[in-house]
């Protein structure tokens, strides 16, 4: 605690004004203005909101009075001081102050700073998928959050590391080198398991189990109706397995073999699958009527079972081949053609067939009870009848789903000919074989190591692999003395008589926590193309640089300039805006735009919100209103459309039923169908409307309201921080000694009249309120509205902004925006350099993305153009 | 012995008002005479409706307000207290003065305990949070040292499977974790060579990876050393399926209220906090849904429609709250000692008044540890040398053994007023 304080004291004096008297005197006509207009409130004595004007120099070294100077220069920028109710400077006495501070600003703040950077947990994911090929990597539930700073959650500053997230890796970086090196599992004592008839399983009429043995009578596909499995038998290692199968023909027709064919399938069962795909272990030629022993060897691999099927049945599931068979059947037995007749038209021929009743064992049962029925009516037994013609038919359709198929197998399975089955045993395992787990372990190796262990020693092995991996790892040449640590724990480990799997697992787990893995751009050098590649390809992709950025940072091509095509007296970063537009998101569904926009927007709010029932919103609409802003910013940066489109567009990006129920588009009317409903399309509009562009999507709305009731000020605050980049300050020290009277307040209009008559709060709500109250028609989730639900009474959306405009509604607004769109250009070029930098964007930083803002606004004002722009900035390329 | 009589002597010596616990304290301590081990601390992001908190009257006899009420059966197991702060800045940003007092996001309290008598249990300290929180991470509770924000749990069962289950394999963990501390050495030799030629700024960022690092460690250590320590499975049914919306925070809480009781029960860990967030989130009571959202109804303008919504939320708020000292109560530790008299629970806020984003005056309540409580105990802040909340919270640390003397500017202590 005691050190605590020492800090505190040395903050306070290296901070402070005790330096002052170093620094720079304030020239006499800035002093002039800053006396007239500020120090009444913020000199020595008063330092109203810890703010002290009465001073007489500057000292531009220290970075605390340089951020001091910053937000003077905010405030007075924004007119946000002195407060309304003071004197005012003129537009001239604000300059002098302007040129004054920016200047000393410029010159004195450099470019840069951002801390090291730890892989916010969106990219850690990404990083160790990309690096290990393990597209099902997710982190576990409870995996500890990122905390977020100015609206992000990847800021150098922001991300910190707690003992928790530093647990979180570690556990993580086990459960990789798992999947590679996972426990080596002694081989088990070899056991016989005795699967009986009744330990197979029956799926649709596959199979029967009739006087002890199991009868198979059809053949073809799919698998599931025509084949039997050890469903409760599953293998737990891959090895070489003794299988013994008892079978015995039943009714057989003739000396021709029944050929019983035995495979091996993975896993989960479906009986969809084809039978055909599944490795085929042994055809077993079955030719005795009593059981028969047939023994062979095969490997088998964890979590497999045995399929079995009778490939030469007479009963194929073909609607050709069994619209024969039964012509056939017909042909010879008049008796059983009727049987069928009847069964299968209990209300005559011109009435419909009996269709899924037919299915199975009681569509046999039927046809066997007209069979043993002496009265059958044999009148209409004859080939050329209608019934039976409608009777062939049916057997010639989709034999594989028809019910009188399954009537038929009944039929096999009683009267024969059918292949029995009456015991399988099998034995093992004999001998280890490596199974699709191992093999897959193995490229999983060779993926991370770049080559095969072969005949490589250990540590010849573990060497070579850290020189391809570990650079790949930490995204940067290693040096050697790095990768002799590593090599070093290995090489321990393995000197006390552990495994090379084991030395590796342990390789990889290190690795996988150690500062130069987790952590961006640290190292002691100035930002070099390494440190670019891997910025470019995290700030576009969320993952790390791939081949082709390492590579050209390798040949230090990717900051290599160039003269420009267009005017070759100027040079321009050829390279770097040729990977930057290949790594360009270009689908809605991609991590930038994902991660970015719901940063950005506060669309990531969504989640903890639950519209009312009176809004008749479903999950699947919140997640379609918010796709919509994620197509919508896709659409506008993949065509380079102009910055414009995000206020005030000719289209939107929603299902029309979505469009019609919230954006009161008219038209026709929302689909039945749910699957139509949430269909998203590009649909036209109408420039100038109160919908489209990002003031009144649906998804914004909803995140800055709470689900029932709208929340003016966070909209106000919203629009300020996100739209017009000049965000409020954080509310102030001082607060009103009572709370807020509002009770006769009936409209939110009245109610924040009342929040803001205190001056303390009145200075910045006096910019959020009107701001918030004018998107009022807006209700809870984008819904229009004229009235205000409790009292009734009509909205009225008017509005002035903080320099004084009058605003009529929201669709003014979207029209003032247009003609001052250079603000949100900043804003949004801000955040996106605030999200790729991951620093507090300063002074001079701002200031250089300010005029690329403003020469991207003279050449089209693309989106996609500023954003390239951006990146070959000197505030991206700085640490 | 040794350690509280030079407590006393440092005490004294310092020159504080201090009552001198009776001479039984002089005795060799026993299991059973021991102070408190465990503490707890409750924290609500917008605060207690102060009207509905404070009771009129002072002194032990004083009538339940309303958001108390729930509480009315532990009335002479708790204290509250008003006029207590930390004279810390004010508005949401503020909030984390709850537990750093001033300045914010330095070492908190919990911390603080936890770094001193948590060492020796499974987990020094556990930090949970009430369902999914408004904005992903936005403001912590609990501190390190060095000011590191700490990630809270949010899912109930994350925290049962961090409790309660083991893995199957003991020798494997064994030798996954031998392996793992004993390459740590060569990990961070590496580590500290590149820490080594970092700039100041970048070297002082990374010193958060190394103090990870060494817990990490240290819980290596001390997994290692309870290998063949049966996991406690304690008989409780984790209901299959819980919701994290923060709309249903209060059936989240009483979850999590079950599990923090068996915690301490199962002497998994000694310092516990639990955040409840106050966003949007619209509550329904007897299956009517509010008209309106937490956070804006802490907003109320006096409206006594708000308040009423607002004070009923805090009420469930502590009728969790309640349920949880119940079961301290009910539940006895290995020596037969109520965990109640063995828990000090701490309940208050980084927010004194949300309606006007106040961080003066904050609501807080003391329950258990075993003190001798004093009902409502009202703190005139006009009062020259009037106490700060910190004050009491080294009265609260000394209570749990410990020596200290000062919790951030605080150099007193309320040992007059609670002992």
């Amino acid at each position: 605690m005691r050190r605590d304080l020492i800090l505190i004291i040395i903050g306070l004096i290296s901070a402070g004004w005790l330096q002052a008297a170093q620094g720079q005197q304030i020239p006499g006509p800035v002093n002039e203005v800053l006396s007239k207009y500020c120090v009444d409130c913020h000199d020595a004595d008063v330092h109203e909101g810890d703010v002290d004007l009465g001073i007489t120099s500057v000292d531009w070294t220290q970075k605390q009075q340089r951020h001091f100077m910053e937000r003077v220069l905010e405030v007075s920028e924004q007119k946000t001081m002195p407060p309304a109710e003071e004197d005012h400077p003129t537009a001239q006495e604000r300059q002098i102050v302007k040129d004054w501070l920016s200047g000393k600003l410029l010159q004195h703040t450099p470019i840069g700073g951002t801390l090291p950077r730890r892989l916010s947990n969106a990219e850690y994911q990404n990083t160790i998928l990309s690096l290990f090929n393990l597209p099902e990597f997710e982190l576990p539930l409870g995996f500890p959050q990122d905390s977020t700073l100015e609206g992000f959650d990847n800021l150098g500053q922001g991300l910190v590391v707690s003992p928790a997230l530093m647990q979180a890796y570690s556990d993580s970086a086990l459960q990789v080198a798992d999947e590679l090196y996972p426990p080596k599992e002694a081989l088990p004592e070899s056991t016989v398991r005795i699967v009986g008839p009744e330990d197979m399983t029956l799926s649709y009429s596959a199979a029967a189990l009739h006087d002890g043995a199991l009868r198979l009578a059809s053949s073809g596909s799919p698998l599931g109706k025509t084949c039997t499995w050890t469903g409760g038998m599953k293998i737990q290692h891959s090895g070489t397995y003794l299988i013994t199968i008892d079978s015995s023909t039943f009714n057989p027709k003739s000396k021709e073999p029944m050929v019983l064919e035995v495979r091996a399938m993975d896993r989960a069962v479906d009986g969809r699958l084809l039978q055909d795909t599944l490795r085929v272990l042994k055809e077993i030629e079955v030719t005795s009527e009593s059981p028969q022993s047939i023994t062979f060897e095969a490997d088998l691999y964890k979590g497999q079972i045995l399929v079995l099927g009778w490939l030469n049945a007479e009963l194929k599931l073909n609607g050709k081949l069994l619209s024969l068979l039964m012509r056939n059947s017909f042909e010879r037995d008049k008796r059983f053609l009727a049987a069928w007749q009847a069964a299968a038209f209990p209300n005559g021929f011109d009435k419909a067939s009996r269709g899924s009743g037919m299915r199975g064992q009681n569509g046999w049962e039927l046809v066997k009870r007209h069979l043993n029925d002496p009265n059958l009516d044999l009148s209409t037994a004859q080939m050329d009848s209608k019934g039976t013609q409608k009777l062939l038919k049916i057997f010639g359709g989709h034999a594989d789903t028809s019910p009188y198929a399954e009537a038929l197998a009944h039929y096999y399975f009683e009267k024969g000919p059918s292949l029995e089955i009456h015991k399988i045993k099998v034995k093992g395992p004999l001998k280890p074989v490596p199974g699709p787990d191992e093999k897959r372990q193995i490229q999983l190796q060779v993926n991370v190591a770049g080559f095969e262990k072969s005949h490589l020693s250990n540590l010849a092995y573990a060497e070579k692999m850290l020189a391809n991996f570990l650079p790949r790892a930490f995204r940067r040449p290693v040096d050697q003395h790095t990768l002799d640590s590593f090599l070093q724990i290995a090489r321990e480990y393995w000197a006390t008589g552990h495994s090379f799997d084991e030395g590796m697992h342990l390789l990889i787990r290190n690795i996988l926590i150690s500062p130069r893995f987790l952590y961006r751009a640290v190292h002691p050098g100035p930002f070099d193309d390494y440190d670019l590649a891997t910025r470019l390809s995290y700030f576009l992709t969320q993952g790390p640089p791939d081949e082709t950025l390492i590579d050209l940072a390798r040949r230090g091509r990717l900051s290599a300039v160039h003269p420009s095509k267009a005017d070759p007296s100027k040079m321009e970063y050829w390279v770097l805006r040729r990977e930057a537009k290949r790594l360009m998101p270009t689908s809605h569904s991609a991590p930038m735009v994902q991660s970015f926009t719901s940063q950005w927007l506060d669309t990531n709010l969504l989640a903890g919100i639950m519209p009312s029932a009176e809004f008749n919103f479903t999950p699947e609409e919140i997640s379609l209103a918010k796709s919509e802003v994620e197509r919508f910013f896709t659409e506008i940066l993949n065509k380079n459309l102009p910055m414009t489109d995000f206020i005030d567009p000719d289209f939107m990006f929603t299902s029309k039923a979505f469009a019609n129920k919230n954006y009161n588009r008219g038209g026709k009317l929302p689909t039945r169908f749910w699957r139509e409903a949430l269909k998203v399309e590009r649909l036209s509009i109408e420039r100038g409307s109160r919908y489209g562009g990002l003031l009144g999507q649906s998804a914004i709305m909803m995140a800055t309201a709470n689900g029932v009731d709208t929340q003016p000020v966070i909209r106000g605050v919203w629009v300020l921080e996100n739209i017009l980049g000049t965000p409020p300050p954080e509310a102030p020290k001082d607060v009103p000694a009572l709370t807020p009277e509002t009770r006769s307040a009936t409209t939110p209009r009245d109610l924040l009249a009342r929040h803001t008559a205190d001056a303390a709060c009145a200075t910045c709500h006096r910019r959020i309120d009107p701001i918030g109250l004018m998107l009022e028609n807006f209700g809870p989730v984008g819904n229009w509205r004229e009235t205000w639900p409790e009292s009734g009474k009509a909205i009225d959306p008017s509005s002035v902004l903080p320099d004084g405009t009058q605003i009529d509604d929201v669709i003014d607004f979207k029209s003032w925006v247009v003609d001052h769109i250079d603000l949100f250009s900043n804003c949004l070029a801000q955040k996106l350099m605030t999200y790729a930098t991951g620093r507090v964007l300063n002074h001079s930083e701002k200031h250089e993305i300010e005029s690329i803002v403003k020469a991207n606004h003279s050449k089209g004002n693309g989106f996609k153009d500023l954003v390239v722009d951006l990146i070959a900035t000197k505030t991206f390329q700085t640490k | 012995m040794n350690c509280n009589l030079d407590r006393r002597h440092f005490l004294r010596g310092a020159g504080m008002a201090l009552a001198l616990p009776s001479l039984e304290a002089f005795s060799a301590p026993t299991a059973a005479t021991v102070g408190p081990r465990n503490f707890v601390a409750v924290g609500t992001l917008l605060g207690w409706h102060q009207k509905a908190f404070y009771p009129k009257q002072t002194g032990m006899a004083y009538d339940m307000p309303a958001t108390l009420a729930p509480l009315k059966a532990f009335q002479d197991d708790m204290t509250v207290f008003s006029g207590l702060d930390h004279r810390a800045v004010n508005n949401h940003a503020g909030w984390p003065n709850f537990l750093c007092g001033a300045p914010l996001k330095t070492y908190s309290l919990d911390q603080i305990i936890a770094d001193q008598i948590g060492q020796k249990s499974r987990f020094p300290s556990l930090e949970l949070s009430t369902g999914r929180e408004a904005a992903e991470g936005h403001i912590a509770m609990s501190f390190t040292r060095r000011g590191i924000g700490l990630p809270r749990i949010q899912q109930p069962s994350v925290l049962y499977k961090t409790l309660f289950v083991s893995s199957e394999d003991r020798a494997r963990t064994e030798s996954i974790l031998q392996s793992g501390r004993s390459s740590l050495d060569g990990l961070l030799a590496d580590a500290k060579r590149l820490q080594r030629a970092l700039p100041l700024a970048d070297r002082n960022k990374l010193d958060e990876y190394f103090d990870s690092m060494r817990a990490v460690e240290k819980r290596m250590g001390r997994q290692l050393n309870a290998i063949n320590d049966p996991i406690p499975r304690p008989d409780y049914q984790l209901p299959s399926s819980v919701s994290l919306e923060p709309s249903h925070q209060i059936e989240l809480s009483d979850i999590l209220y079950d599990l923090m009781a068996l915690t301490l029960e199962t002497e998994s860990s000694r310092v516990l906090s639990l955040f409840i967030d106050g966003g949007g989130q619209v509550f329904s009571f007897d299956g009517k849904a509010l008209g309106t959202g937490y956070h804006k109804l802490s907003h109320h303008g006096n409206s006594p429609k708000m308040i009423a919504d607002l004070v009923a939320i805090e009420t469930a708020h502590m009728r969790s709250f309640s349920g949880f000292i119940k079961q301290l109560k009910e539940k006895k530790n290995a020596h037969g000692k109520s965990l109640l008299d063995d828990t000090v629970v701490l309940l208050g806020t980084g927010m004194g008044d949300a309606s006007r984003h106040s961080n003066k005056n904050l609501p807080t309540l003391v329950a258990g540890g075993g003190f001798k409580h004093q009902g409502h105990v009202a703190v005139d802040q006009s009062k020259k040398g009037s106490p700060l909340l910190g004050d009491l919270y080294v009265t609260l640390m000394q209570k749990l053994g410990m020596e200290v003397d000062q919790f951030k500017h605080a150099t007193s202590n309320m040992n007059e007023v609670l002992s």
